[in-house]
């Protein structure tokens, strides 16, 4: 096989700077939930390497690796090397695809046959990876530029913008936790939390149901405040949650300006709450910053005591 | 040598084992400089899978290879002859937090920042805190006998253990040590298996010693425009008896290194010092300060800060925990490579061996870095070069044989913290000439069919360069 890595060539210094300490476990979602390293921003590093060096052949395989990032970043912005890691893996991707390997990972598919070109997608995408043809009158998505957010899926009105593997954030897969949480643990109170905070529901490791504490609230790890429906947030009332709080990261430093599209939908549905006679202060949204664990705790904690003090909804 | 896929895939399910060789190339590296290809990986999520993996393993002579967070830096669960990985990983349960006893109960898994995060509400604390403990599992920091920051109060992994499960190359199930803080007469095989680098069973379950949360602690840091006088107050501090909750050299190099990757303000001097004590009585904690302060400016320290404030340590300590990977930024051109990474020399040799390093880079043409948590005799250093070129390699070479030649020469040791693995086994040889073959005797004796992470430490290769691939390619 003939290999050309043009792009990733110039990042041949970048990966002799990363130490491989393996510090960026902590940050990402795909390794605390499939604990493989081979899913960690270190192992994706090691792999371009070893293409690059020869010990490892480009396969479909490893590009299907690379798509599946979500760009928070939150690697890049916690290395002490400062290694640019997801600038290397855009770099890979394109690299990858012009020699004939193409990759789905968490990016997101439009249904051509449904679509209505309203372009509304085009400008949540903050990746610029939508783009719209009018002549042939259909969305074209850059799948090397997509970074797998969902801002286009939440904010798509015709509900045809999926992701097909999600790492338990597809639509479907968020509906499954939402129920779970609501109906099999008995929670009052549904917490969506963005990758950014290190809470405990984030850690690699589990508490034993003997030293677990009662916690009124469960979280679901939505990656992007930005990815999550109003009909999410309505399915979560509907199964009996009492209510709701989205934790998302402070205004600049959302990658996809996720933080941004959920204010605006919570003010949205905020009103349409009202309209169903449902007390808005059961929803809420607040922001929290990578090193504030603590706060989003002590935010969670006081959200459940509000929620608890008005009771069940009548 | 053959692993058959389908008879493991049936011991842990298909989703719990990876084959290809992307996840092989993966797995084959760690934070060292050591690459070698693994034949499969499995992340068993029971004590019967791995009991059943292991007997599979012995019985078809095939390498197993237990890793943590793989963070290790001297090649310690690099798969020198290929072999199955077991990732422990998934085994991360916090299986019990019992106050009265002060101890806790965690499968091998376990992170041990998670560990320590869930221990807070019980105003309790796991106290090695290696400098990677943000991903390193209690399992690998038992099998590495890791140590940090608060081991010269504290004590290294080994003084926290009290007793461990452990599967043994034949695949049997063992308990060993105690859920108590003494056991006297007997063998002491927990603690054998404490440092074994997995080269003596796979540890699935421990037991942890827990101490109190002091109420108190209080930072200090100075400047010295000498780095010997800055050892010579470190070995003064320790020898006239007060009780550091933690000492930490940086010489220039790293405050180089950390101002300019993390832009952390540190004072542009030879050496700092960060010194702390803890506690639970203010005017207890304000001595032992106010005693080490004065030993500071006996050896000419000055600038010296202290602080109880939680924000105004954090600030005083910044650049510290993140100095590993900020020196691969020291330098354009240069990366940091664990190299001679750590050694331990006794305290009245500290001030020597600093200045050692820098004489040895010097010489060899390479940049090397003194620090460490010196409180409790330990010293790091890394190879900053070009890993690029394939001088940088000899002189690198060069370089590493000459400081632990230095290091056995005083009476220090090889392995401080950081394992021995394939980098540091040639010398830690030299340094246990005399009871070397009694290590390959208790090898021989629980492994006899040498499965259990083969050719490392006493069986390792004498040339850590050619042992196998190196992850930096030289073009």
């Amino acid at each position: 096989m003939v290999t050309n890595f043009a792009r990733l060539k110039k990042w041949e210094n970048e990966l002799d700077i990363c130490i491989r300490c393996g510090y960026c476990y902590e940050n990402c979602h795909l390794v605390k939930l499939s604990g493989w390293e081979s899913n960690s921003p270190r192992g994706k590093l090691s792999l371009l390497y070893g293409m690059l060096s020869g010990s490892v052949k480009p396969s479909k395989y490893i590009t299907e690796k690379l798509y599946e990032c979500f760009y928070c970043k939150n690697c890049s912005k916690n290395c002490s090397a400062k290694v640019s890691v997801t600038d290397i893996f855009s770099d890979a991707r394109a690299d990858l695809a012009e020699m004939g390997f193409s990759g789905e990972g968490v990016t997101a598919e439009v249904d051509k046959d449904f679509c209505s070109t309203c372009g509304i997608c085009v400008s949540v995408c903050k990746a610029e990876a939508i783009k719209i043809d009018r002549e042939k009158k259909e969305i074209i998505l850059d799948k090397i530029k997509c970074q797998g957010c969902g801002s286009c899926i939440s904010a798509c009105p015709s509900g045809i913008i999926k992701q097909k593997h999600g790492y338990d954030i597809t639509s479907d897969e968020l509906s499954a936790k939402i129920k779970n949480i609501v109906k099999d643990d008995k929670k009052k109170v549904v917490v969506f939390c963005c990758n950014w905070q290190l809470h405990p529901g984030l850690r690699l490791s589990q508490l034993a149901v003997s030293v677990k504490n009662g916690l009124p609230y469960g979280i679901i790890i939505n990656v992007c405040a930005g990815r999550l429906c109003p009909e999410q947030i309505l399915e979560a009332f509907d199964h009996g949650a009492w209510g709701v709080m989205i934790a998302s990261c402070p205004f600049e430093e959302c990658e996809h300006d996720g933080n941004y599209k959920a204010k605006a939908r919570v003010h949205m549905m905020k009103q349409l709450l009202q309209q169903l006679s449902i007390n808005p202060k059961r929803l809420t949204i607040d922001y929290f910053s990578s090193t504030e664990g603590a706060k989003f705790k002590k935010a969670a904690d006081s959200f459940s005591d509000e929620i608890m003090a008005l009771g069940a909804m009548k | 040598m053959k692993v058959d896929l389908d008879k493991l895939t049936k011991i842990v399910g298909p989703e719990n084992i990876i084959s290809d060789v992307a996840d092989l190339y993966i797995y084959g590296t760690d934070a060292s400089v050591h690459e070698s290809l693994a034949s499969a990986v499995i992340a068993p999520k029971t004590i019967e899978q791995i009991q059943a993996i292991v007997r599979y393993a012995n019985a078809e002579l095939i390498p197993i290879i237990a890793r943590g967070a793989g963070s290790g830096m001297s090649g310690q669960a690099v798969p020198i002859d290929g072999g199955i990985i077991l990732d422990l990983k998934a085994m991360n349960r916090i299986l019990e937090i019992r106050p009265a006893d002060m101890l806790c109960r965690v499968e091998s898994g376990v992170v041990d920042d998670d560990l320590n995060r869930a221990l807070q509400p019980y105003g309790l604390f796991y106290p090695p805190a290696p400098a990677s403990s943000r991903v390193a599992t209690i399992g690998g920091e038992i099998a590495n006998n890791a140590s940090g920051i608060r081991s010269v109060k504290y004590g290294a992994t080994r003084d926290s253990v009290l007793g461990m499960k452990v599967v043994l190359a034949n695949g049997d199930l063992v308990t060993l040590g105690s859920n108590t803080r003494v056991e006297a007469s007997g063998y002491q095989l927990d603690r054998l298996m404490v440092g074994s680098e997995g080269t003596l069973g796979i540890i699935v379950e421990a037991t942890m010693l827990l101490r109190p949360i002091p109420k108190l602690r209080c930072l200090g840091r100075v400047s010295f425009n000498k780095l010997h006088e800055a050892g010579e107050t470190i070995t003064e501090i320790i020898s006239s008896g007060r009780q550091p909750s933690m000492i930490e050299l940086m010489d220039n190099i790293a405050i180089t290194a950390v101002n300019t990757t993390l832009d952390m303000g540190l004072p542009d001097v030879e050496a700092i010092i960060m010194f702390e004590a803890d506690g639970e009585v203010k005017e207890a904690v304000d001595y032992e300060i106010e005693q080490m302060k004065k030993i500071c400016e006996k050896h000419n320290g000055f600038d010296i800060q202290a602080s109880y404030d939680a924000k105004t340590r954090t600030k005083l300590f910044a650049g510290r925990k993140k100095l590993f990977a900020a020196l691969s930024r020291y330098k354009e051109g240069l990366a940091c490579t664990s190299l001679a990474d750590d050694m331990a020399v006794p305290y009245s040799k500290m001030a020597n061996l600093a200045e050692k390093i820098h004489e040895i880079a010097d010489r060899n043409n390479v940049v090397m870095t003194a620090y460490g948590h010196c409180g409790s005799g330990c010293m790091h250093t890394k190879i900053l070069m070009d890993p690029t070129k394939k001088k940088s390699w000899e002189d690198a070479k060069h370089a590493v044989a000459e400081v632990y030649d230095y290091v056995r020469s005083v009476g220090g040791t090889t392995s401080a913290e950081h394992g021995i693995g394939l980098s540091k086994a040639p010398s830690w040889k030299k340094e246990k000439n005399d009871s070397i073959e009694m290590v390959k005797a208790i090898k021989k004796a629980l492994d006899p069919n040498n499965i259990l992470n083969p050719h490392k430490v006493q069986d390792a290769p004498n040339d850590w360069v050619t042992a196998t691939k190196l992850r930096y390619t030289a073009r």
